[in-house]
This record gives structure tokens, C-alpha cells and sequence, in this order.
């Protein structure tokens, strides 16, 4: 049996259909934090849904895709039934019945589906955009989903084409490029004055929340050699507890520590400066190397004349939200040309798919003409010798073949519409149970002469 | 005969096609560079470094028609001059790409060099004579030398400027034009004072040379020479700087304050001489 008739009845896709696509979900601008948790799936739920959504018999194929930002089912139907209730039943109704009552759900279909998916793997939905984490995730979910069975040919194919503009997005614009958390906006400064971070000392001053989330992103960026002093000793304690390769210094001794620091932030609760200008002065005298001060403090916890001293940049949470708005700028500014990359990503799916509508009428041409070619050949074996017969075969074989090679392209080109899809059907009589056994053969000897 | 004609032939039309021809190609260079410092690697970056390098050996086969034609080493008067540093600071900067692949400052340097470049295809100084005493061995070192130095020093310059620029958005919280697409302010100072004391080994083998030549032709004619005077107030900055680098007084910003400075009076003594003597030593 031909491939393509095996990937068709997989699909179940009669002659002329075009596998519709529905996409149901909510996300940060609809919901809420509280209802978003609710509709979160991990891993292991997840699972669960998708297998109760394919047990289903409007759904032939399903992805979701459940993030702290967004839970989004992707379905294919089954013919003439409309998935959307699957989806609001099995996955929204039960957990959070308030999105569906309050309308808090986006319904989209066929290409505005398509246009989303790929939209959120390139990050243009994202909280904030660009951020990278979205395309990983996009990956993992479709990961789940093909092993669970519930993502087929045509959300597989998608899933790719998902990945691939995520990727090229990245590559290609600067959707994902320069900081836009205070804490990595720290290190794109350390970068931009020191060439490796890893060999540099980071001082942090203060053990609370933001210094773990700073301690986070240094340990991401290969940072090893990082110091912390603070003055409560609990918060200490949890700190080094989180960090045990940090080192500790006593909170007297933050002198010195300043002076052996390349990067020093400042986080600490205090209601006025921890570090003096006259501080940090003597600490950039006994220093070749700039020094880098970061004050993440409300009120501010680093003298903001310090940033007078020569040598010295010292930043605030005002200056980094400054880096932070132009980095989001730029990243806006790339917008159009990520639609570009979705726009083209799209069309290239749906030509995919409309190759699938062909398919249908392409296997049953090649039926009928396999069929025509066998009757023919069977009826003129007796005129051959036998030795010939494989020959005879092989040759009438490839003749069909190469008779079907093109108008088979042509059909599978995405400009066919289904007029023209008819007109085959009509031409070729692929539509009347016509049996090629049945057809009187005028010439029996003809066309295996040919 | 025919094969010397024909040698006539391509030296002359090379030596008059490429006054025209080098300032366009520094242009397009800039242009392409400009590219990558504002785009970052796309497909600018796939012409860049060709470019580069076919820039470079047209500038070479126009020096090396210079030679042949005035029979003497490139750098006799100031419009060659000119000319040979816009070379060396495009191969200086090449040999900085290829070593540590940082190509964000290709647009300032080939910015530097198509500057050079125009000044000399634009300049109108007098033409070099044949002068024996300029074949002389000591002459071509002293040149190749000064030249080399002035290349390193625009170079150090180059860096210098781009150093305070960066140096400045990031001290005042600006972040404007250089800042995320610079190297950073460590790699700018290391790549400004490696050209700094390349610069300045260059520079001291030339005063060395030039000192030795002079005995050579037993005059003190030098002792009334502005020029001579002129460079070593430079080498005595570059010396300065150098020292004080070493002993920890000084750090980036002061480097490329001076690094600049030492530009300025480099361009503006090779403008005064073009306009005012026939050669550098009058």
C-alpha cells in the first residue's frame, strides 16, 4: 500500500478536509494569579489530561501547554465535532469554573491557533518579552505530548514549526537580547566592565530575598567566587545554608571585603547607608580594577555620592530600571520582525497541510492507475515469453510512475484549491467506486507495447 | 620591452586608480562594520573579514606601486605617510579580529583608517624627488619605525575613544549608543595599551634610527627641526603614561585620555607638515 495512504488514514482526514485546529486557554491578562494556579497542570497531570482528552471521541490529537502565565490546550477534532467543549469540560470547568463563566477564555481557531502557538514559543506573549524560558517550555509540553500518544502529525508538525521560529527568533532579532530583571541588569554592567565574570569576587551585602535571587544568577553565570556579610545572624545562616560555597564575613569586616570585591551588592533593610562615600573611596584607592556597586536597596543602602569617585559605577534601582526600560524598548522594536518569522512559519504549515487534502486524491489516482497498469499488463503476459514478464513489470511500473510524477507535485502544492482537487476527481472518476477490473480494455496488447 | 611596458602600464594605472578606489573601499568597510556594531552578526558578518582582507592587499599592491615608481620606501612625504598608516592600522586591527575574534570595533578603527586614507588620496603635497640619502637602510627604519608607531598610536587612540565613551554612559546611567555593544571596559583598556606599548617600542626604535642617521651624516640640522621636537614630546607622553600605568597611578580613563592627546598631536603635525614643508624634516 502507498505511504501516503497510511499517513491519511492516520489522520482520518476524508478527501477534502483540512484538519481544523482549536486552541482553548487563559493566561496572565486574563486571569489571575489565584486562577491560574488552579488551572497549573505539572507533569504528571498533565499526562492525565491529554490521555482523558484523546479517550474523547470529538479529539484526535492534543497538546497542552501549562505555565505559571498561561494554560493553553491545543486540539485537533475529529470531523464535524467542535473540541471546545472537551476543553472547557475537562480542563477549565472542573479546576476553575469562574474562567468559563466570566468569559476569562480565548477561543481561537485554524490560523489565529497557529499564529498564537508560534507567538508564544518566540515569547512575543510572554510577561515580559522575549523572555526564554517560554520556548523550553513549548518544548517540554510537546515532549509529553508525543509521548503520551495525544500529539499526532499534524500538532507534531506544528510543534516543530513552534520550535524552530522560537529559535530563529532568538537568533535572528533581538527579541530575547540585553537584561530585563534587576538582577541580571547587574551582571550585563559587570559585563560590560569586566571581559569574564568567573574569575571576579562578588561581595554581597545583606542575606534577604533579592540577594538570593542576585546569588542565583551569579551561580548561573559561572560566578564561584562570591563573599556575603549581613548582620542578622539567621538570614545568614539560611543564606549560607542556599550558597554553602559562598564565603562569610563578619559584618564588621565589610571594609575590607569592599576593598577585595570586584562587584559589590548592597541589599540589606537598613534605613540609611551602609557604605559611606568615604568608604568607597578608600576602597577604590587601594584598587587598580574598577569597582562595581549595585545598591538594590529602598532606602537607599550605598551613599549616592560614592558614584563621584573615579573608578567607581555605582547604580541604583532607578538607573537599573532605566537599562531595564530601554532593554524592553529594543525588544518592542524587534516585534515586527518576529511576526515576519511567524508569518512565513505559518504559511509553510498550512501549505503542509493543504498537501495533506491532496493527499486523499493523489493515493486514489495512484490506485487507479496501479490497478490499470496491472489489468493491462496481466491481459498481455500471455503475449510474451516468460523471461521477459519481470522486465515487462518493472517497465510499465515505472511508466506509471513517471506519468503521475507531476500533476502529483502539482497537487500537493499549496496554491491547489479544491476546485481544482474536484476537477482531478471529476477527470479521473476517482469519485464513482470506479473499478479498473471492470473497465472494457479496447486494445488489449496497446499499452504494454508502448 | 614589451613586459617592462606592460609593468609601466599596471603601476601607473594602479597608482592612479587607487586614490580613488582605497577610500571607497575603507568606506564600504566602515559601512559593513557599522553593520555588525549596530546589528550585531547577521549577514554583514559573512563579508566583513573578505572585505577586510581584499582591502588590504589592494593597499598593499598601491604601496608596492610606490615603490616602484619613486623608487624609494612609501612614506617619503606626508600624503604617503598618511597612506601607509591607514594600512597598518587596517592590519593592526585585522591581526586583532583574527587573534581574539572581537569584531565590534572594526566600524571605529575602519572608521580611523578611511579617514587616514581620504586625507591622503585628498592631500595635495609635493611629490617625493628621488633622493639618494632616502635609500639610505637606516632612512627605510626609520620610517618603517615611525610609521608603524604612528599606526599603533591611532590604533591606542582608536581604543582610547572608544574606552571614554563607554567608560562615560556607564559612569553617568546613560545607556545610549555603546554600552551592550562595546567589548568590555577591561578588553578596551588591554587592546589600548598592547597598541600603546607597540606604539611606543616602534616610535623609540625610530628616534633611535633617526638619531643614528643623523651621525651618520655628521649634521645637527635636527636640533632646529619642529618636528623632531614635536615627537618626542609625544614619545616623552607615551613614556609618561606607560610608566604610570606601571606603577599603578594611572588606570584606564587616564590611559585614554592621553592615548587621545597623543593622536591629536599626531594628526595635527602630520596636517602642519603636509602644508607647510615638502617632507616630515623639511
Amino acid at each position: 500500500m502507498p505511504e501516503e495512504t497510511l499517513i491519511t488514514d492516520s489522520l482520518h482526514i476524508p478527501d477534502g478536509q483540512v484538519p481544523q485546529l482549536v486552541l482553548v486557554g487563559t493566561d496572565y491578562r486574563r486571569a489571575d494569579v489565584q486562577q491560574r494556579e488552579r488551572v497549573s497542570f505539572d507533569a504528571e497531570e498533565g499526562e492525565e489530561v491529554l490521555i482523558n482528552l484523546l479517550a474523547r471521541p470529538e479529539v484526535s490529537e492534543a497538546y497542552l501547554l501549562s505555565t505559571c502565565n498561561r494554560t493553553e490546550v491545543y486540539l485537533v477534532p475529529r470531523e464535524g465535532h467542535d473540541a471546545y467543549a472537551c476543553a472547557r469540560d475537562l480542563i477549565f470547568q472542573p479546576r476553575e469554573p469562574a474562567l468559563v463563566n466570566e468569559g476569562r477564555l480565548y477561543i481561537k481557531r485554524h490560523r489565529e491557533a497557529v499564529e498564537h502557538l508560534l507567538g508564544v514559543a518566540c515569547g512575543l506573549e510572554s510577561m515580559v518579552l522575549g523572555e526564554p524560558e517560554i520556548l523550553g517550555q513549548v518544548k517540554q509540553a510537546g515532549q509529553l505530548a508525543a509521548a503520551t500518544g495525544a500529539a499526532g502529525e499534524v500538532l507534531q508538525r506544528l510543534l516543530r514549526g513552534a520550535t524552530s521560529s522560537g529559535r530563529r527568533a532568538r537568533s535572528q532579532t533581538s527579541i530575547s537580547v540585553g537584561a530585563v530583571s534587576f538582577g541580571y541588569a547587574a551582571l550585563d554592567l559587570a559585563r560590560s566592565i569586566y571581559s569574564s565574570l568567573e574569575t571576579r569576587r562578588v561581595l554581597l551585602v545583606g542575606a534577604g530575598e533579592m540577594a538570593h535571587q542576585v546569588a542565583r544568577n551569579l551561580r548561573d553565570q559561572g560566578v564561584t567566587d562570591f563573599v556575603f556579610t549581613n548582620r542578622g545572624q539567621e538570614r545568614a545562616d539560611r543564606f549560607q545554608e542556599a550558597f554553602p560555597q559562598a564565603q562569610r564575613r563578619p559584618f564588621s569586616e565589610c571594609q575590607e571585603a569592599l576593598e577585595e570585591a570586584d562587584l559589590t551588592v548592597v541589599s540589606t533593610a537598613a534605613d540609611r547607608p551602609v557604605l559611606s562615600q568615604a568608604d568607597v573611596e578608600a576602597a577604590a584607592r587601594r584598587r587598580a580594577d574598577p569597582l562595581l556597586l549595585v545598591d538594590l536597596s529602598l532606602p537607599r543602602n550605598i551613599d549616592p555620592a560614592a558614584a563621584k569617585v573615579d573608578n567607581v559605577f555605582l547604580y541604583d534601582l532607578d538607573s537599573l530600571d532605566t537599562l531595564i526600560q530601554r532593554n524592553l524598548r529594543r525588544r518592542r522594536e524587534e516585534v515586527p520582525q518576529v511576526e515576519e518569522i511567524i508569518h512565513r512559519e505559518t504559511d509553510q504549515f498550512f501549505s503542509w497541510l493543504q498537501g495533506l487534502e491532496a493527499e486523499p486524491v493523489i493515493a486514489r489516482l495512484q490506485q487507479q492507475a496501479e490497478g490499470l497498469r496491472r489489468e493491462v499488463v496481466e491481459r498481455a503476459r500471455g503475449r510474451f515469453p516468460e523471461s521477459t514478464h519481470e522486465d515487462l513489470d518493472r517497465l510499465t511500473r515505472a511508466l506509471v510512475r513517471k506519468l503521475l510524477h507531476h500533476p502529483s507535485a502539482g497537487l500537493r502544492r499549496d496554491q491547489t484549491t479544491p476546485s481544482q482537487l474536484e476537477l482531478v476527481r471529476e477527470l479521473f472518476q476517482l469519485n464513482d467506486g470506479y473499478s479498473p477490473m471492470e473497465e472494457p480494455v479496447e486494445n488489449p496488447g496497446g499499452e504494454g507495447d508502448s | 620591452m614589451a613586459r617592462a611596458n606592460a609593468t609601466i602600464l599596471a603601476v601607473n594605472s594602479l597608482t592612479s586608480a587607487a586614490p580613488v578606489l582605497l577610500p571607497l573601499a575603507y568606506l564600504l568597510l566602515v559601512l559593513t562594520y557599522g553593520l555588525l556594531f549596530f546589528r550585531g552578526e547577521g549577514g554583514a558578518s559573512r563579508i566583513a573579514r573578505p572585505l577586510l582582507w581584499g582591502t588590504i592587499l589592494l593597499h598593499l599592491a598601491y604601496l608596492a606601486a610606490i615603490t616602484v615608481r619613486w623608487e624609494q620606501f612609501p612614506g617619503a612625504n606626508v600624503p604617503q605617510a598618511l597612506s601607509v598608516v591607514a594600512l597598518a592600522v587596517s592590519i593592526v586591527y585585522a591581526l586583532v579580529e583574527a587573534i581574539s575574534g572581537e569584531r565590534r570595533t572594526g566600524a571605529w578603527l575602519m572608521l580611523l583608517a578611511f579617514l587616514f586614507q581620504l586625507s591622503s588620496s585628498l592631500a595635495t603635497g609635493p611629490q617625493p624627488r628621488p633622493v639618494e640619502v632616502f635609500q639610505h637602510p637606516l632612512f627605510a627604519l626609520h620610517i618603517f619605525m615611525a610609521l608603524l608607531g604612528y599606526a599603533a598610536f591611532v590604533v591606542a587612540g582608536g581604543y582610547g575613544f572608544l574606552f571614554l565613551e563607554l567608560y562615560r554612559e556607564l559612569k553617568r546611567g546613560r545607556f545610549r549608543l555603546f554600552f551592550g555593544r562595546l567589548p568590555s571596559l577591561e578588553v578596551l583598556d588591554r587592546l589600548m595599551s598592547g597598541a600603546l606599548l607597540v606604539g611606543f617600542v616602534a616610535l623609540s626604535s625610530a628616534i633611535a634610527a633617526g638619531l643614528a642617521w643623523g651621525l651618520e651624516l655628521d649634521t645637527t640640522r635636527w636640533l632646529s627641526d619642529t618636528s623632531v621636537w614635536v615627537t618626542l614630546g609625544t614619545w616623552v607622553l607615551y613614556a609618561t603614561t606607560l610608566i604610570l600605568r606601571r606603577l599603578g597611578k594611572w588606570q584606564g580613563r587616564h590611559t585614554a585620555v592621553a592615548c587621545l592627546v597623543g593622536l591629536g598631536t599626531i594628526v595635527l603635525s602630520l596636517m602642519a607638515y603636509n602644508f607647510l614643508f615638502p617632507t616630515f624634516h623639511g
